[in-house]
């Protein structure tokens, strides 16, 4: 539920000066409501030899018992990913995919691996019928078979364990605490409880995933658990063969039977063909500090671009929630969408002008546009190629010896495409929404082509090149700057990690209303006002604004902090 | 003596009970089949009355957008609104708050013309609340002839007060427990 903003008396003048656009804006932009009740406690953790932060204590403590078992942060990292699946089954999982950012100590260069699911061969840019609004005729690039494409997400968590987890641990160790939980049960948080509410319609109309998540025909309430013994079978089997458990034989069969009565094109060739792709990351830095984030399809370009313009002024004088602050990130959102859609799609098929993305001198040409008195109306794509040299989960690890990975993935909607596989539990996802669904465009859709994503999972080196944070969000587009926000806040203003993650956030696209946390300056809306934004006020702590989970070393002290975000269910464990 | 109090406590904790099960604010059915089912806010929460009108066995159309000219055609008898604003649900069906409660006003004064009995339910609890949904509650409310609440959608007594002693109103703990009264609203 919304709540009412408390507005101590030396801002009432102020207030009342909005009152009268509040109730304007009230009639075309309500607050939506927000998670409640809301746990502000415990969300963060500290320790000395590990931390995993992610989206649900049971997956973060999942990753810290495979740490102390003597499993370095891969193999964490990879046991709370196939743990997520099960206790977040809305967000990701095995009909998903997503990208994972490494960094071993022992390693010169990060490593980018891209599980992202591929376009089926048989999909086409028109394959989708649309209506006078661009959408897909009866939703179906989100709902039903035609929704989904080929999952990366078991042979992209498998190839991180095999070439750098520590080899101490088997595959079947690191499977078994999400097994556990599948037979466990998950709990049905106020989140997951509201999650289910919202998409039950879409479980419904694919009877199989009704019979997992409703109890009686109806919503699981909160205090509830989910047993899934079809998911628990399904990771027994990938225990036992591994990613051909998936991709081959009868679970594959499964897949693409289902797939293909609800509509789908998937075909047993395209599973068994699916690849994994290794990339390098997008390195740039940011005030000292080097950022190293994922490339297209994925969106840490992005959040790079949009910190290299920010790195133009100096943003910890301009001061903390203050108009000028605001209306600074504001525009250069703006401008990086702009870039966005223009540019970004999957590098092997289209020329992506990463390097002039995340060039220093393309971003001061960005900087200059913005003015401090006006607002940038409709901006155009500016010209990287002139500077070309060269409802989603993440959770975050880092262990003692200085390993660090971040992961980002998704089976995009929640609840994805609503097709669950009878007899396997897997929810099928629904990325091909993530293409442009009209021809024509850098991201259309050809066969075998991957879709954009804002998925951003990120790490942070401190200016002398070690390792320092790593971190990620869903929340589609809103994760771009979202991510820059909280690395601003640690490096601009030195809040510790929780914090970071707590503070108030804004998001702008290319065009339309800004939208900002209730708990932002009053006197920053004013003045955005003024200046001509029209801003959306969203409720205090509002998950659209995605949900960090963070990590990060404190060198001084020799200690490992974790932070999760209120806004979902996030909370961080370590030792 | 503790005893005995104890008893006396579970004696009347037992009542209490067995009364909210049986007794409702309605004395007698006040609705005729077949219903005809929409939303007012674009919620997603119109899918879970669905299956209590179902469970409930009663026939129903449904159409989360149905326009006042839709009601006459369907040869309904009751309107089921479904009470709650979804930002999303809005976005989705392409319309505006204002315009949302423009066209639940023209359904309800064209259920009054068919001589419609309208029934309001909320049962998306907590979260279909705030800024967004209570406006839509509030511009439901008064058009209802009976309400049906799942009672943590009403822990503030906005819906009771909106109600005001004049419509009768239900509250249930649970979604599933929702199934009684609204099928016991109906001949």
């Amino acid at each position: 539920m919304a709540r009412a903003r408390t507005i101590p008396p030396r801002r009432t003048k102020a207030a009342a000066a909005v009152i009268g656009l509040l109730v304007a804006l009230q009639a075309h932009v309500p607050a939506q409501p927000g998670q409640t009740p809301l746990n502000l406690y415990g969300r963060g953790a500290t320790g000395a030899n590990g931390v995993v932060a992610a989206a649900k204590p049971e997956a973060s403590r999942v990753g810290i018992d495979i740490l102390k078992m003597g499993g370095n942060a891969v193999d964490a990292a990879v046991a709370a990913g196939f743990a997520l699946g099960v206790l977040e089954p809305n967000a990701s999982g095995i009909g998903g995919g997503g990208f994972m950012v490494i960094k071993l100590a022992r390693m010169k260069d990060a490593v980018v691996i891209d599980f992202r699911p591929t376009a089926p061969a048989a999909a086409t840019p028109d394959m989708y019928a649309l209506d006078d609004r661009g959408r897909a005729i009866g939703n179906a690039s989100v709902e039903g078979g035609l929704a989904s494409a080929v999952p990366g997400e078991v042979k992209g968590l498998l190839y991180a364990l095999e070439h750098y987890g520590s080899k101490t641990l088997t595959r079947g160790q690191v499977i078994q605490p999400a097994i556990d939980w599948a037979e466990r049960g998950v709990p049905v948080t106020v989140n997951l409880a509201q999650i289910i509410k919202d998409n039950f319609g879409k479980l419904s109309r694919f009877e199989h995933g009704l019979a997992i998540y409703a109890r009686d025909g109806f919503p699981p309430e909160v205090g509830d658990t989910i047993v899934n013994k079809d998911l628990a079978n399904t990771l027994r089997l990938i225990q036992a063969r591994g990613a051909d458990a998936i991709y081959a034989g009868a679970v594959a069969a499964k897949i693409v039977a289902e797939n293909r009565k609800r509509g789908g094109i998937l075909t047993l060739e395209d599973l068994a063909g699916y690849q994994v792709k290794v990339r390098t990351p997008i390195t740039g830095s940011y005030r000292g500090y080097t950022i190293l984030t994922a490339p297209p399809p994925a969106g840490g370009t992005h959040v790079l671009q949009l910190l290299n313009i920010l790195e133009n002024t100096d943003l910890a004088a301009l001061g903390e929630q203050t108009t000028a602050a605001a209306h600074l990130w504001a525009e250069a959102c703006k401008l990086v969408f702009a870039d966005r859609a223009a540019y970004s799609a999957d590098p092997d098929f289209v020329t992506v002008p990463y390097a002039g993305l995340a060039s220093k001198a393309y971003a001061k040409t960005l900087a200059a546009q913005i003015r401090p008195d006006a607002v940038l109306k409709s901006p155009a794509a500016g010209d990287p190629f002139k500077y070309e040299s060269g409802s989603t989960t993440h959770f975050s690890v880092m262990d003692k010896d200085g390993n660090m990975v971040a992961v980002t993935k998704t089976i995009n909607m929640f609840f994805a495409s609503g097709v669950v596989v009878p007899g396997t539990g897997i929810i099928m996802g629904d990325d091909m929404d993530d293409f442009d669904l009209k021809p024509g465009s850098v991201n259309s859709i050809q066969p075998g082509k991957r879709m954009l994503s804002s998925m951003s999972p990120t790490l942070v080196l401190d200016p002398q090149g070690r390792p320092f944070m790593a971190l990620g969000s869903p929340g589609a587009t809103r994760i771009i700057p979202t991510l820059a926000q909280v690395i601003s806040n640690v490096i601009d203003r030195g809040m510790p990690i929780q914090t970071a993650i707590g503070a108030p956030r804004l998001y702008q696209g290319r065009t339309g209303n800004l939208s900002m946390e209730g708990r932002y300056s009053i006197n920053a809306y004013n003045g955005l006002a003024a200046l001509g934004h029209t801003v959306t006020v969203n409720p205090d702590y509002d998950a659209v604004f995605g949900g960090v989970h963070a990590v990060l070393f404190d060198r001084a002290a020799k200690l490992l902090h974790g932070g999760a975000d209120p806004r979902r269910d996030g909370q961080a464990a370590a030792y | 003596m503790k005893t005995r109090l104890a008893m006396a406590a579970a004696a009347a904790l037992a009542l209490g009970a067995a009364a909210a099960a049986q007794t409702l604010a309605i004395r007698a059915p006040i609705a005729s089949k077949p219903a005809f089912l929409t939303t007012v806010g674009q919620s997603a929460d119109i899918e879970m009355v669905k299956v209590l009108l179902d469970r409930g066995s009663v026939p129903h159309k449904d159409n989360p957008q149905a326009k006042a000219g839709d009601l006459a055609p369907s040869g309904a008898k009751t309107l089921v609104v479904v009470l709650g604003g979804s930002t999303k649900g809005l976005g989705a069906a392409g319309i505006s708050a204002d315009a949302e409660i423009e066209r639940a006003r023209a359904l309800f004064a064209e259920a009054k013309k068919l001589g419609m009995t309208v029934i309001g339910v909320h049962v998306g609890g907590e979260a279909r609340r705030g800024q967004l949904s209570d406006r839509f509650i509030q511009a439901a409310v008064p058009a209802c002839q009976y309400l049906i609440v799942v009672a943590d959608g009403d822990k503030d007594g906005f819906i009771t007060r909106l109600a005001g002693g004049a419509i009768p109103l239900d509250k249930v703990d649970r979604i599933s427990k929702a199934v009684e009264p609204l099928q016991k609203a109906f001949k």
